[in-house]
């Protein structure tokens, strides 16, 4: 079932497109995530999918349901964690958790929100007195109050620690194995490798790459590389290479056969193939190799 | 109930900041309850320019405890980006200002009955002799304000600038409700008098139903058409 539909979607700010014709789908229960540079359009994409903009163009449905028109009616099943939003500092954790109680239907008991977000220790603290780390963390708490079945993440783990990042992750694959739908941003490439099962990828406000992890990256394909021997010529080589500083770099749609094919090649002239390294495409590499990259 | 949970937020941080509570009670009430109490004391027609003047500090209370205070909040925690969070609750917009404008309409009414009794007990001001009509232009124009107040941060660049924004408001209302008793062009006073705040101290100091009434409810709509312009971010 499909959770989250988007077509066509388009928003400019005085002039200036920031998001152009997006569409992507997101299915009931998966991790999708929005991967970009600062700037690409992420998160104008995600306030225009919680209805806090209104597109210029296209479409957004959120089970169905428009975010901007009926806005109270998606909020009964949505989470949002935006990028960046104000508390009132002088609160504790507890009564910033209890005052949001209010503005929730149904929410879970305060309790239950730190303990998910991991900041039950935190409770009688004022928020100007957490880290930003904790801060995101009550983010998140107030994000998880009213039970979400579609949870919009922007940036969740941002200023976090390795620990709170770990911790992070755990509570939203549980969401999303118990059927929360989760939308996240994120310029952390190891974050959405880890976590989602599909994803889009922004630049310019357009959507450069999309479908699914897995997919993705084999449709990428990987790469082979190593110390050229000396006195080896790259064009000897039986498979082209370019060079990375002092790595011969081959990339190759199938990299362990691409590995194979040069370790027999180095074993019949008796050479060796120093720091070989074989890996199949990662997100650093798509990302990279998005028009304008510096390599 | 998402509408209570609006004004209780509004009520709890109202009360809560001490510096404003300075700015938006100690101040306007001093003044509403000090200046009745120096005219009581100093002129030979006490009683009555007591009560003259306190009919005018209406006025003041209106522009501070209303329109300043709920300027300067609506404008703090939309630069602090609270306001973009309460729009990610289950809040409506309208909630959210609903809920903001009762708990300011409530604060003003709150103290306005306080200075009422206390100028009646320290400088001899009769009670109002139509408490109904005290009462619902005291509501009204303190409702109208407050939407006028709302609409007004459209026009306020940044949340430190509120004060000085509403300064002109107050000292216009003060003037023309002859709180501040300054020689004014006829044409002037005339202008002055189309405030709603005058039109408050009109309906409390000589009876009037139908012009205050009139003139609120001019002054209310145009704030409630103005409020499409209201900005719930800073600008970027």
């Amino acid at each position: 079932m499909t959770a989250i539909q988007v077509r066509g979607l388009g928003k400019s700010y005085g002039g200036f497109p920031a998001v152009r014709d997006v569409s992507f789908e997101v299915s009931q229960g998966e991790i999708f995530a929005l991967l970009g540079r600062n700037g690409s359009g992420k998160t104008t994409t995600v306030e225009l999918l919680t209805g806090l903009r209104r597109p210029d163009a296209g479409t957004v449905r959120v089970h169905g349901l428009d975010p901007v028109a009926d806005r109270a009616a998606v909020r009964q099943r949505t989470g949002v964690m935006l990028q960046e939003a104000g508390f009132f500092p002088d609160l504790t954790v507890a009564q910033t958790v209890d005052t949001w109680g209010g503005f929730t239907a149904a929410p879970r008991p305060g309790g239950e929100a730190l303990e998910l977000a991991g900041l039950s220790a935190k409770a009688g603290t004022r928020v100007r007195q957490l880290s930003g780390g904790e801060k995101r963390r009550l983010d998140l708490a107030l994000a998880l109050l009213g039970r979400p079945d579609v949870l919009f993440l922007d940036e969740p783990t941002t200023g976090m620690d390795p620990e709170g990042r770990r911790d992070t992750w755990q509570v939203i694959r549980e969401l999303a194995g118990r059927g929360t739908t989760v939308l996240l941003t994120t310029h952390y490439l190891e974050e959405a490798q880890r976590l989602a099962s599909s994803l889009a990828v922004m630049d310019a406000g357009r959507i450069v790459a999309s479908g699914g992890m897995a997919e993705t990256l084999a449709a990428r394909g990987g790469r082979v590389a190593f110390r050229l021997p000396d006195g080896v010529d790259p064009e000897s080589l039986p498979l082209p290479v370019t060079r990375e500083g002092d790595l011969a770099v081959c990339r190759a749609d199938d990299p362990d056969l691409a590995a194979q094919t040069l370790l027999t090649w180095a074993a019949g002239r008796g050479l060796r193939l120093a720091g070989l390294e074989v890996r199949a495409a990662t997100l650093e590499d798509l990302f990279l190799d998005l028009p304008g990259s510096v390599r | 109930m998402t509408l209570a949970a609006a004004y209780n937020l509004g009520t709890r941080l109202f009360w809560r900041d001490k510096a404003m509570l300075f700015a938006s009670v100690v101040t306007p009430v001093g003044l509403a309850v000090g200046m009745p109490v120096l005219m009581r004391n100093v002129t030979s027609e006490g009683v009555t320019a007591a009560t003259e003047i306190f009919q005018g500090t209406l006025a003041i209370l209106l522009s501070i405890t209303t329109f300043m205070n709920i300027a300067v909040a609506l404008t703090g925690r939309r630069d602090q980006l609270v306001l973009k969070r309460l729009r990610t609750s289950r809040l409506t917009d309208a909630q959210i200002l609903a809920g903001q404008i009762a708990s300011t309409v409530t604060q003003t009414v709150a103290l306005v009955a306080l200075s009422t009794v206390a100028v009646r007990v320290l400088a001899d001001v009769p009670f109002p002799p139509d408490p109904v009509l005290y009462a619902a232009a005291v509501v009204l124009g303190s409702a109208v304000m407050a939407v006028l107040g709302a609409a007004y941060t459209a026009a306020i660049p940044r949340a430190e600038l509120a004060a000085a924004y509403t300064m002109p408001v107050f000292l216009l209302a003060a003037v023309g409700a002859g709180a501040m008793p300054i020689p004014l062009p006829g044409w002037a006073g005339t202008l002055l008098g189309l405030l709603p705040t005058s039109a408050v101290v009109d309906a409390v100091a000589r009876g009037d139903v139908l012009a205050p009434a009139l003139n609120l409810a001019a002054w209310g709509a145009a704030g409630l058409v103005a409020l499409r312009w209201f900005r719930w971010e800073p600008r970027r």
